[in-house]
């Protein structure tokens, strides 16, 4: 990343240093609700971890967070701006230029090289030339370990060099929250670490990250807030050390059980 | 047997009959080139408007697959007739000269006008099958594409655009060349119009014969065209299957799963 992220002109009106604020957010497939109000606040330049079983709702609420599937109630505001509701254009551009976001499948553009999955939409949206978002995306993929791999295709990359790819075609458009939807959940093993590892970094530089993981060990060391989700609803959040060594609520110490084998 | 032997293979026919026969020849490829072409583009701005995202153009989508619906369930003749009956007489005083002549009897590039009917009676019809292959392209790329692209922040047009479209026509090119040859093989439709393209000069010749070697060149000169098509045809879709044995496709071919490392600390 060539600067911090974080000195925002947005910082004047956003109360108390919450960049995102979810209120009472509600999501329903049909007559599945998979998010039964959902209240959350992210601190800018904090990193929150959402953890929970498998269908509890966690990768539904980044979707929303971003807008690839629109809340079905309950509203949502970043940066003090509430973009739930109408659902115009505009709305959708101030959102997504402001939240990267990093899938499980990494899904990289396959017939683009690496550099031309950083640079695709910094020349698209951003209109920035072809020699700037070269360069841009230079400096990007070298910050995550992959200068040399700038023009590879991604199906002659590894798992964890192409989320790293994935990466930094999010920190492209210079966004102020980055979303991780169990970014390492689909890796081998031993590829794991070289993600955990660029995520960390871009903690420290301040960047503010809501990370969904089963990663605990991630969790414990990098997370401000650790927020524990089931059946659609927040069940307990809180600082690593209360919720992961000292949960208050029963489903949140069976699920620890459960994954920390203890 | 003989008389077999001659009726389809007489060689000195075909010696004397090959100049008609090349003439007729020259008119299906350069129909099957011209509408060749048209149909794909035709066929892909089809596909990409049933694509069209959102509520509002709803309308756009139920017109688009009306016509894809109509234009796959009837013949290409019929089709052809309908179209040169139309420009024709709409062009004509009988018509009250709805369009103009240079329109209702297209003669460009110095092309006989029943040329340009199957042009676009072909166009029309090999447009509506071949959105449906790439609709089938469109659907299998994987739907984190589009995901990823709009993430980004590009629009549904650019995100098609740049992400989808590229990716689907590498997916169906070789159906889409099934599809070329079926558009080569039913030019000769448009004899119906008079147009002397190789069938008809085939059957011109068979007729005043009773001999039909000029025919059989006719299939041969078809042959030459279709086969080689076909091997390359047979040729993509075994590379494509060694690419993705091999683990290509980027990333489309990992396995989703829970987190295989165990949890990290404890």
């Amino acid at each position: 990343m060539t600067e911090p992220t974080t000195a925002l002109p947005g910082d004047a009106v956003n109360e108390g240093g919450s960049i995102l604020k979810l209120e009472g957010v509600e999501k329903r497939f049909g007559n599945l609700e998979v998010l039964r109000g959902v209240d959350l606040e992210v601190k800018r330049g904090s990193v929150t971890c959402v953890i929970g079983p498998s269908g509890s709702g966690k990768s539904t609420l980044l979707r929303c967070i971003n807008l690839l599937e629109p809340p079905n109630g309950g509203r949502i505001l970043l940066e003090g701006k509430e973009i739930t509701g109408s659902m115009a254009r505009d709305e959708l551009d101030f959102v997504r230029r402001r939240v990267g976001m990093v899938f499980q499948q990494f899904n990289l553009f396959p017939h683009k090289s690496a550099i031309e999955n950083v640079s695709i939409a910094q020349e698209k949206v951003l209109d920035r030339s072809d020699d700037e978002a070269q360069a841009k995306s230079e400096a990007l993929l070298a910050r995550v370990g992959l200068a040399d791999k700038l023009h590879e295709y991604p199906d002659r990359l590894s798992g964890g060099q192409q989320q790293r790819v994935a990466i930094a075609r999010a920190l492209a458009m210079e966004p102020h929250v980055m979303l991780f939807d169990e970014v390492t959940s689909a890796l081998d093993p031993e590829l794991v670490k070289e993600v955990l590892d660029v995520m960390q970094e871009l903690a420290n530089e301040g960047m503010t990250m809501v990370v969904v993981t089963h990663e605990m060990g991630f969790a414990r060391g990098v997370a401000d807030e650790v927020v524990f989700m089931d059946d659609g609803v927040i069940v307990e959040h809180g600082e690593p050390h209360e919720v992961l060594a000292n949960p208050r609520e029963e489903r949140t110490k069976r699920f620890l059980g459960l994954v920390l084998g203890t | 047997m003989d008389f077999i032997l001659e009726y389809y293979f007489d060689f000195g026919r075909m010696i004397d009959e090959l100049g008609p026969v090349l003439e007729g020849f020259w008119y299906t490829l350069k129909l099957s080139i011209i509408a060749g072409v048209l149909s794909l583009a035709w066929g892909l701005i089809l596909a990409v408007l049933r694509q069209l995202p959102g509520r509002a153009l709803a309308p756009v989508r139920w017109l688009t697959i009306g016509y894809i619906d109509v234009f796959r369930g009837i013949p290409l003749l019929l089709v052809l007739l309908l179209v040169s009956g139309f420009l024709s007489s709409a062009s004509a005083p009988v018509g009250g000269e709805l369009i103009p002549r240079s329109i209702g009897v297209p003669e460009w590039l110095g092309q006989p006008s029943p040329f340009w009917y199957g042009i676009i009676a072909l166009t029309i019809t090999y447009g509506a099958y071949m959105a449906e292959v790439y609709r089938a392209g469109i659907e299998a790329v994987p739907g984190g594409q589009m995901e990823a692209a709009r993430s980004l922040g590009m629009s549904h047009g650019q995100s098609m655009r740049s992400v989808i479209v590229p990716q689907a026509i590498r997916k169906v090119i070789p159906p889409l060349l099934n599809d070329y040859i079926a558009l080569m093989k039913d030019t000769s439709l448009v004899s119906f119009l008079g147009l002397i393209e190789v069938v008809q000069a085939g059957f011109d010749y068979q007729t005043l014969n009773i001999n039909g070697s000029a025919l059989t060149l006719g299939a041969i000169l078809f042959l030459l065209v279709t086969i080689p098509l076909a091997r390359l045809i047979d040729w993509m879709i075994s590379r494509e299957q060694t690419k993705t044995q091999r683990g290509g496709g980027g990333g489309e071919d990992l396995q989703p799963g829970p987190a295989p490392t165990g949890m990290v600390g404890a």
